[in-house]
């Protein structure tokens, strides 16, 4: 029995997930992604009276930067707001908290990104302006290529072992008509082994992407989620953990290796669930080795053994464990600060049994995660059917 | 353009003192723990004071990375980024350079250099001669 707030994921939204959405700014585009989300939880924005969202500009309050101007911007009277960083899982916890407690009933999350990116250079959020780190020439892949040196050091893996869980992922995105990589591939372990290496051990192929686009999500009351007649899809369950200042600390596999462990224990708990229960996975699959490393976290196998356990389990679509369905980060789309709904997006479309072709039968519980080792942080949420 | 250290009040003694060929780092005076980077109170006891001190410049590298795709312009690829446990219990996120710096990986010994980018001298790391490995 649940002993997590009585809440639900009541509506979903994304826009079109592209390279470059040209002639679209991120304001325009998360305005989009939540009127999406809206219609499909049955409301409007007057049912609405809390918000997670960071402000895109242009403009903005001075004191409150984020979600208090979407507020204004719509001329919504709030009860709630939160600036929570990042978006995505933390808010909504934060949402299923504050619904619970009755500081607001419905809360309307959305982030993404559309007309910042420039050609080729890496996005922004990757590189921290930090003394202690743009000198070196660290980028967030860079750091988390720091992390899966040392597990690989440690545990005397080889990196293909690792590595193949990008072409299984891939090639979901490659079958998925809403990717930004549909159509390409399907790739085969030499593909991605061979790729342009960027950091150490990671190729290309092992990375997520940068893209444009935007997402959105509704949280509100099981209650009343049930009496907008759509499918119900409940948040049973969801933790976070953070460890030290991301980037400008670096990150050590001994500290940040198992994080998440902690957090997933507590969803456990709270829901009821193991990880036995999990039906399908939509990991934050930044690179791959976060792939194999979340698999450890979240009990599948020990720590240190996520290469051992892909032997015996097959995460691919009609596998018993799938993964990451869409394509996950790494083709089918990260929009930065939007990303981590995208996972729960997936999730509640594979609940609901609205996942197309790249359904999961039966799918009936699901579990949706953020950040990562590299970024000394990680969130995971717990979503069940009906 | 390689971006350079703009340092704060609180960072200004590293980045002087790495002028000097000398490496620096905090040292907390309540329980004589070792940090980096510096912070206003010791991350282990939350006392506030603590005093600059100097590192001979000898470690072993934690973990490391050959960075083949800088993430911007000013950087000479391939380059080795790495975090070095300092042997007086601090680390540091630094590049490692010279010979055989591509081959340099965990648990190797390393040594700080010292390299001049415009008007900012970085410590970097360099292969140890005289130490193979933490081992030895
Ligand atoms: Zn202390």
């Amino acid at each position: 029995m649940s002993s997590f707030p009585k809440v639900a994921v009541a509506g979903v939204g994304v826009t079109r997930q592209a390279r470059r959405l040209e002639g679209q700014d991120t304001l325009q585009a998360c305005l989009e992604a939540a009127r999406l989300a809206l219609d499909d939880a049955g409301m409007t924005f007057d049912d609405v009276d809390g918000i997670a969202g960071r402000w895109p500009g242009p403009g903005g309050t001075v004191f409150h930067p984020g979600s208090l101007d979407w507020g204004s911007m719509l001329g919504l009277p709030l009860r709630w707001i939160s600036d929570t960083y990042p978006q995505g899982i933390p808010a909504a916890l934060e949402a299923a908290a504050a619904i619970e407690a009755g500081l607001c009933s419905s809360v309307l999350v959305l982030g993404g990104q559309a007309g910042e990116l420039g050609e080729g250079a890496v996005a922004p959020y990757t590189r921290p302006d930090n003394e202690f780190v743009a000198t070196w020439g660290a980028f967030t892949a860079a750091q988390f290529a720091l992390v899966a040196h040392r597990y690989l050091h440690t545990y005397g893996v080889a990196w293909e072992r690792v590595s193949r869980v990008a072409v299984t992922i891939r090639n979901h995105g490659h079958a998925n008509s809403e990717a930004v990589m549909f159509g390409r591939g399907p790739y085969a372990i030499d593909d991605v082994m061979s790729a342009p290496r960027i950091a150490e051990p990671f190729g290309r192929l092992d990375l997520c992407l940068a893209n444009e686009g935007a997402a959105a999500m509704v949280i509100t009351s099981e209650s009343r989620a049930r009496d907008t007649g759509r499918p119900v899809v409940r948040i049973v369950g969801g933790g976070c953990e953070w460890h030290r200042q991301q980037y400008v600390q670096p990150a050590r596999y001994e500290d940040v290796g198992m994080i998440g462990q902690d957090a997933a224990r507590r969803a456990y708990e709270a829901s009821g669930l193991t990880h036995d229960d999990l039906d399908v996975l939509q990991l934050y699959d930044v690179n791959s080795f976060e792939v194999v490393r979340q698999l450890e976290v979240l009990g599948f196998c020990g720590q240190g053994e996520g290469a051992d356990f892909l032997d015996d389990v097959d995460i691919s679509l009609g596998g018993t464990l799938p993964v990451n369905t869409d394509g996950g980060l790494m083709s089918h789309s990260h929009i930065g600060w939007g990303a981590p709904t995208l996972r729960i997006v997936e999730a509640v479309r594979q609940l609901r049994g609205e996942a197309g072709t790249r359904q999961v039968p039966g799918a009936r519980t699901a579990m949706a995660g953020g950040a990562g080792s590299g970024a000394q942080y990680y969130n995971l949420l717990l979503l069940q059917r009906g | 353009m390689r971006p350079l250290p703009q340092p704060s009040e609180l960072t200004r003694p590293f980045w002087d003192g790495a002028v000097a060929h000398r490496l620096l780092h905090p040292r907390c005076d309540a329980c004589g723990g070792a940090f980096f980077p510096p912070h206003a109170v010791c991350p282990a006891c939350r006392a506030a004071a603590w005093s600059w001190q100097e590192s001979a410049g000898r470690g072993t590298v934690h973990s490391s990375t050959v960075v083949h795709r800088a993430p911007q312009e000013g950087f000479a690829t391939p380059y080795v980024l790495a975090v070095v446990d300092l042997d007086e219990g601090f680390e540091l996120m630094t590049n490692v350079v010279g010979a055989g710096a591509l081959d340099v990986t965990t648990g190797r010994r390393v040594r700080v250099a010292w390299q001049q980018v415009g008007d900012s001298v970085l410590p970097v790391f360099e292969a140890d001669p005289e130490q193979e490995d933490a081992s030895a």
